[in-house]
């Protein structure tokens, strides 16, 4: 494949930038329509409870509201997993976290209509609730979901290899509880949807429903719309407008999209509803939090032998993407290194909270802070520079690994080696002043599932081209750009392959009247699949061109380049392979992109007429040449998974697998401030493998918003519950980071060009994000001694470990001072902020250590 | 969130706006930038009939030096102006060092000094949604009885999360009010009650006008040092200002106060004696770092452990005093 | 509530609306100006997306009566464009990738405008100050800072062409 390109490969700004920045974008929540109302929802104020009695009649009765929806309005659950079709629009017979949905009201404004809100009666009978996976694991009655016992969404238990055999071979084992604690993905734009009912005008009723949401899968709203509204999807348009982020968050169906159907329907007006940022929070679909019990064995000589994890998430009270999160959890052991013996348990549980699913690096983030720091310190107690034992395990493609996953491209070598070239790893690592150390980790990801989540034979990805005798090309794809830039990436892959110039190509995206089915923005998919797609839909048309220019320049379509918007004739040309163009043609060409190409292009080709035989036509004139000869000039193409990478045959197997895997290398270089615990990362060098480049402006800023993110979960981010209740359901106390704490990023970018991929294109968005959490927690190790096992590593957890290995005063920091803390308010999930209960902290956690005097530090 | 529905006034002098207190006070809200009052409106925290605006008395902006009487600073001054003033970074530094680290750069162009010395205790139980509060039900601050972080007692703990009065507690600041029968001037230190609740002493129907910097405590070196998860945004989660004076390598006066600790900003008691006259070492310093964390009383109401926070104070306020010394 | 009638000057232009005196900037600008180029994404007046400029200065719009704000400039992100044109700074972020969802864009454009107004060749420690008002989700920051570096030479190239 030639390098030699004029549009992939080039960093050029992304085709939405100007309506971002001038603000002249429309998201969800910019769009209105006549007669529109706005929803508010009631949301549960118990974490369990039967809803006895609703009575609406109240609110109904208040001026200015038009309309009322509960459970029994639209009583069909729906899921975004064919398997976990648990969730109801708004409650029927259950509440099952603090949040859940019982009621919409749509009213003329947003103050009336939460007024409203206050006056829907609701009688619950509250249960018993259940907070803390572990706990939850044991409930016998009072089940969030009666069909699931203990709670239990869903348990994997994977053997491949022997590892009982490899434990045994090992000269080192290594055995601890990890805990990485819940965080989300706090998008700067809250979710919203405006539906709308058209009016039929063959029956005069209300007919087709179109619904304008913040959505990274047009194509599974509709589908479930469908399901719960009892409409054909035919009937239903979903359209993605621009989207402020999704992070998953946005990946699956989320409660307000259908509710606001709901309430438009009964309401009969469009209604508009935006989450509050506390709804966000509630909606959630995070990463849960997770107990990782991870047993690694290594030899003296740097191979790992044998891994056992078992892995608990507290996956919230609905199904959600739990099953497949969990199996992330397992599959993505494999396909980093070459590890020949895995034992995998798996338990995704139901708690009553709100209902964890898809965020960035999707299952693979909390195990893979548990591997590399257990990596790290096996590394050390075989004497071994980490980097080292990590090149030692590397896996030699193409293979397929002991759990299935075939892998081709594999640039993780060249990773590793970028990063500890630039950051200096073999001249500074262990050899920086006391309390600054530097850590090493890697990470991989899918670039998309090679199975869809509904199981048919459909593509995954379509799309169509269109071009007209203007010489426009407009690209039609289900892809949703949800900031990552897969608009740009299309309209690269379309002006690339025919040689036009960018400005030519119009991407119509996302709308399910207008672009064929896609399945979403997410787990990567989208460059390698709607990127394949583009590329063979171009292709398609591109040949239609070739054929009918050939026939105009007397020569084979095989001969014509396609480049600077120009079809030249390959052979008996000046330079043969660089279309080589006269002056003035170019100055004209170049303007004929622009406004003034009409009148330029009819003068161009008059021209050209008159200067007889032909080596070279303008794009345009070959458009014109194309769709005189075949009557219309558009093309399609589509993909699918080859069938060899989708994956083994045991239970399971089905997640995991993936066309191809991006690969990740991080050093990360921070400081530990010993007095206090808080944590400074000065630099985070970061290598990613994303097959090529398409764009490396944007690739860059998809590694380094990764790391980022990374970043946030390992120091700042933490969701902190307390009996059910959210404590932080905000930005102000939900802390993502800001621009003074947030470290240089070095993007480092390396290509393994993948055979499959568009172009050699891989996954780059979110592949980064799971090294940098060990990246920095092996730093802290170096920098200071100590390792934590519980992300994020805020100040406090920081401090007791240090305290806890200097043997200092063993005043216990993570646990409350106030001695008459509540036996009412049962303690749970993570949090360290409050005393009680709590759970169950992993054996090593410095903060378990019991002070032999009273707790805290009142002295 | 939509606010509650409200009359909103308007004056444009303080006369009209004690004129606007006396007949409203009952239902009235004061707001000066909002960055405080608006969200708490927003979660149904306050549903007062009245809000009195006064972003548009002009009267009451300004830093003013005074001829021997130290400085005046109008209680409107945004906290932006604080921080830029060249004058009270050379006379009271500690000062501008703690009002450049409130919240961010654009909350501090809004909001004012008087806000800040004025904000309302904050506790993760309280400043929520009314929607979240009903799935506690509610706290002994609003609209319950129960407090959440002490239970069983009926006190609210909620903690003074101002970044600039510490610093004003340690350069013996006084406050003017004014109310329909005149104006009063206090020092700082009595403006608060320590309650988490009813946490100012001022009356309904009065307002804080100006802030007084006395000549006496101009040119203490100050330090202001906070407790913050993130760099910039962030309320303090414990903060700690000193303010000393030497003469001869020796302390000739100090004074060290905190916040975000306890319901109010305090003076640590003991502090000023205990640094007067001494020559700064590690051991002193870590003397007063003690006195503080025995001063401070955080609980659950914000992030990060209460025995955390007290450490931090400890540290600070070591830091802090070794740091006064060393300017 | 009654509705009062308020006068506001938004990018130059005088408007007078009948609002709730209730009603924050933020939604008179989005709902009765229709100018939605300010954004809404907290509810604690914690994240920047809905700043603008009153006379110069930025502010958050969700936390600003609209009543209150009679008789001062107000700029929004819709004023930031010159001549039908990207100002430099507009495009330096697309060029550079300082936005990529860009539900963040418009609040730092208002504050990244008022850093270079005050201080036309800031450090990266005083840019990092300057961007502290405003969360971005998506881009770490750290292209921004490459953009708003390219908008500086962009200018100055600029200022040095029209001598």
């Amino acid at each position: 494949m030639t390098n030699d390109f004029s549009i992939i490969g080039k960093p050029i700004a992304m085709v939405d930038a100007a309506g971002k920045t001038t603000g002249s974008g429309k998201y969800a929540d910019d769009l209105s329509a006549p007669g529109m109302l706005v929803g508010k929802i009631l949301h549960s104020p118990f974490p369990h409870a039967r809803i006895k009695r609703i009575d609406i009649t109240r609110a109904e009765k208040l001026d200015g509201v038009v309309a009322v929806v509960i459970g029994t309005d639209a009583p069909n659950p729906y899921g975004i997993l064919p398997v976990g079709h648990d969730e109801y629009a708004l409650a029927l017979d259950k509440v099952r976290y603090v949040g859940d949905n019982v009621a919409c009201v749509a009213a003329i404004d947003e103050a009336t209509a939460e007024k409203a809100l206050e006056l829907i009666d609701v009688e619950y009978e509250v249960l018993p609730a259940y907070f803390d996976p572990e706990d939850s694991m044991k409930a016998e009655t009072n089940l969030i979901h009666d069909n699931k016992p203990h709670n239990i969404e869903k348990d994997y238990h994977h053997v491949f290899g022997d590892p009982e055999k490899g434990f045994a071979e090992a000269d080192q084992i290594a055995e601890a509880r990890f805990i990485a604690n819940e965080v989300t993905h706090a998008a700067m734009e809250p979710h919203c949807t405006l539906a709308a009912f058209e009016i039929d005008p063959q029956t005069g009723k209300p007919g087709r429903l179109v619904v304008q949401s913040s959505t990274q899968v047009p194509y599974y709203l509709q589908h479930k719309l469908s399901l719960v509204l009892e409409m054909p999807m035919s009937q239903i348009r979903v359209i993605k407008p621009l989207v402020g982020g999704g992070f998953g968050g946005k990946s699956e169906v989320i409660p307000l999209e259908i509710i606001a159907a709901i309430a438009a329907r009964k309401a009969k007006a469009p209604v508009k509803v935006t989450y509050t940022r506390e709804e966000v929070f509630w909606a959630h679909r995070g990463r849960p939090r997770t107990i990782v019990d991870l047993k690694t064995g290594i030899k003296k000589d740097g191979r790992i032998t044998a891994v056992k994890a078992r892995v608990v998430q507290d996956g919230g009270a609905y199904c959600s993407y739990g099953v497949v999160t969990i199996l992330y959890s397992g599959a993505l052991l494999g396909a980093l290194y070459d590890i020949p013996n895995i034992q995998y348990d798996g338990y995704r549980v139901l708690t009553n909270k709100p209902v964890c699913g898809a965020m960035r690096g999707h299952g693979t983030v909390n195990v893979r802070f548990a591997f590399e720091s257990q990596l790290d310190e096996l590394a050390a107690k075989i004497g071994k520079d980490p980097a080292d034992v990590r090149e030692i395990n590397l896996l030699k493609p193409p293979c397929i690994t002991v759990n299935g996953l075939r892998v081709r491209s594999y640039g993780l070598p060249e990773c590793i080696e970028k990063v500890v070239d630039r950051s200096g790893w073999k001249q500074r690592k262990g050899k920086l002043p006391r309390g600054r150390g530097l850590g090493i980790a890697c990470s991989h990801y899918v670039s998309g599932a090679a199975n869809s989540i509904i199981r048919s034979d459909m593509p995954h990805s379509t799309v169509n081209i269109k071009i007209d005798r203007d010489g426009g090309v407009v690209v039609y794809t289900g892809a949703s750009d949800i900031g990552q830039g897969s608009d740009t990436m299309v309209a690269q892959i379309a002006a690339e392959t025919l040689g036009c110039s960018l400005s030519r190509v119009k991407v119509v995206a996302a709308d399910t009247d207008l672009t064929p089915i896609d399945i979403g923005s997410y787990s990567s998919r989208v460059t390698f699949m709607n990127g394949n797609a583009t590329l063979k839909a171009v292709q398609d048309v591109k040949k239609q061109i070739a054929s009918a220019a050939a026939r105009k320049m007397s020569c084979e379509p095989q001969e014509l380049t396609f480049r600077n918007d120009i079809v030249t004739k390959k052979k008996g040309h000046v330079g043969a392979d660089a279309p080589v163009r006269p002056a003035e043609q170019s100055s004209a060409a170049s303007v004929s992109g622009r406004v003034e190409g009409q009148i330029l292009r009819g003068s161009l080709q008059q021209k050209r007429k008159d200067e007889g035989p032909k080596d070279s036509l303008s794009f345009e004139e070959a458009v014109v040449a194309a769709i005189d000869f075949h009557g219309a000039l558009s093309g399609t193409g589509s993909y699918a998974p080859p069938l060899e990478a989708r994956g083994g045959k045991h239970k399971g197997a089905g997640v995991g697998p993936s066309p191809a895997y991006s690969y990740s290398a991080q050093v990360a270089e921070v400081s530990v401030d010993e007095e206090t615990g808080e944590v400074t990362v000065h630099k985070v060098w970061a290598s990613h493998d994303c097959g090529r480049a398409l764009n490396p402006v944007s690739v860059e800023g998809q590694i380094i918003g990764s790391v980022w993110m990374g970043m946030g979960q390992a120091l700042t981010e933490e969701m902190v519950w307390k009996d059910g209740m959210l404590m932080n359901p905000g930005l102000l106390e939900y802390r993502s980071p800001s621009s003074v704490e947030s470290p240089e990023v070095e993007a480092i970018i390396v290509e393994s060009i993948d055979p499959e991929g568009p172009f050699g294109a891989k996954e780059c968005s979110e592949g980064s994000l799971a090294a940098t959490i060990p990246a920095i927690g092996n730093a802290i190790y170096d920098a200071v001694g100590v390792r934590l096992h519980e992300s994020p590593f805020t100040p406090e957890r920081v401090l007791a470990a240090l305290r806890a290995k200097k043997n200092a005063k063993p005043i216990n920091l993570t646990e409350g001072v106030d001695p008459t803390a509540p036996a009412k308010f049962r303690e749970h999930g993570g949090s360290l902020w409050y005393r009680g209960k709590g759970p169950e902290r992993h054996p090593l956690d410095p903060s378990r250590r019991e002070a032999p005097g009273a707790a805290g530090g009142d002295d | 969130m939509s606010l509650p529905q409200f009359k909103l006034l308007r004056p444009r002098t303080l006369a009209d706006a004690i004129g606007h207190l006396d007949k409203h006070a009952s239902n009235l809200r004061v707001i000066a930038g909002g960055t405080d009052l608006i969200p708490s409106m927003r979660q149904k925290l306050f549903e007062p009939e009245f809000v009195l605006d006064l972003r548009h008395i002009p009267e009451l902006k300004g830093i003013h030096e005074r001829q021997e009487s130290g400085v005046e600073v109008g209680a409107l001054t945004s906290l932006t102006d604080i921080e830029h003033s060249a004058l009270l970074r050379r006379r009271y530094p500690v000062l501008t060092e703690a009002a450049a680290t409130v919240a961010s750069p654009v909350i501090r162009n809004m909001g004012t000094i008087g806000g800040n010395i004025c904000l309302d205790t904050r506790c993760l139980w309280y400043n929520q949604s009314l929607t979240w509060r009903k799935g506690c039900g509610f706290c002994i601050k609003k609209d319950g009885d129960l407090c959440h972080v002490a239970p069983g007692g009926t006190k609210c703990w909620a903690a003074f999360s101002g970044d600039t009065p510490p610093a004003l507690l340690c350069l013996n600041a006084d406050v003017e009010i004014v109310g329909p029968a005149g104006s009063r001037r206090i020092p700082l230190r009595e403006f608060y009650t320590g309650l988490g609740d009813n946490y100012r002493t001022i009356q309904p129907n009065e307002l804080l006008t100006r802030v007084f910097l006395p000549e006496s405590s101009a040119d203490y070196s100050g330090v202001y040092r906070k407790l913050r998860i993130r760099g910039s945004i962030d309320y303090p989660l414990a903060g700690v200002a000193v303010v000393m004076k030497r003469s001869n390598g020796h302390i000739a006066d100090a004074r060290v106060a905190l916040t975000a600790v306890n319901p109010a900003p305090v003076l640590v008691k003991g502090a000023s004696e205990r640094l007067a006259g001494k020559v700064m070492d590690e051991a002193l310093a870590e003397a007063v770092g003690d006195l503080a964390a025995r001063t401070a009383k955080p609980l659950t109401t914000s992030a990060l452990t209460p025995e955390y926070r007290r450490e931090m104070i400890r540290v600070f306020t070591k830091r802090a005093v070794l740091a006064a010394a060393a300017n | 509530m009654k509705k009062e009638l308020i006068g506001l000057t938004v990018n130059g232009r005088s408007h007078e609306l009948a609002i709730e005196p209730s009603k924050l900037l933020l939604d008179a600008l989005r709902e009765n100006l229709g100018l939605t180029g300010s954004k809404r994404g907290c509810d604690d007046s914690s994240c920047g997306a809905c700043t603008v400029q009153i006379d110069g200065v930025p502010m958050l719009s969700c936390t600003m009566l609209a009543a209150s704000c009679e008789g001062q400039e107000i700029t929004t992100v819709e004023g930031v464009s010159e001549h039908g044109s990207l100002a430099a700074i507009q495009k330096a972020y697309g060029d550079w990738g300082g936005s990529q969802c860009g539900y963040c864009m418009p609040g730092f454009m208002m504050t990244v405008k008022h850093l270079l107004a005050q201080n036309p060749n800031p450090t990266e420690e005083e840019i990092r100050q300057g961007l502290s008002s405003n969360l971005c989700r998506c881009t770490g920051y750290s292209q921004m800072y490459q953009a708003i570096r390219a908008a500086i030479e962009a200018e100055q190239k600029g200022m040095a062409a029209a001598k």
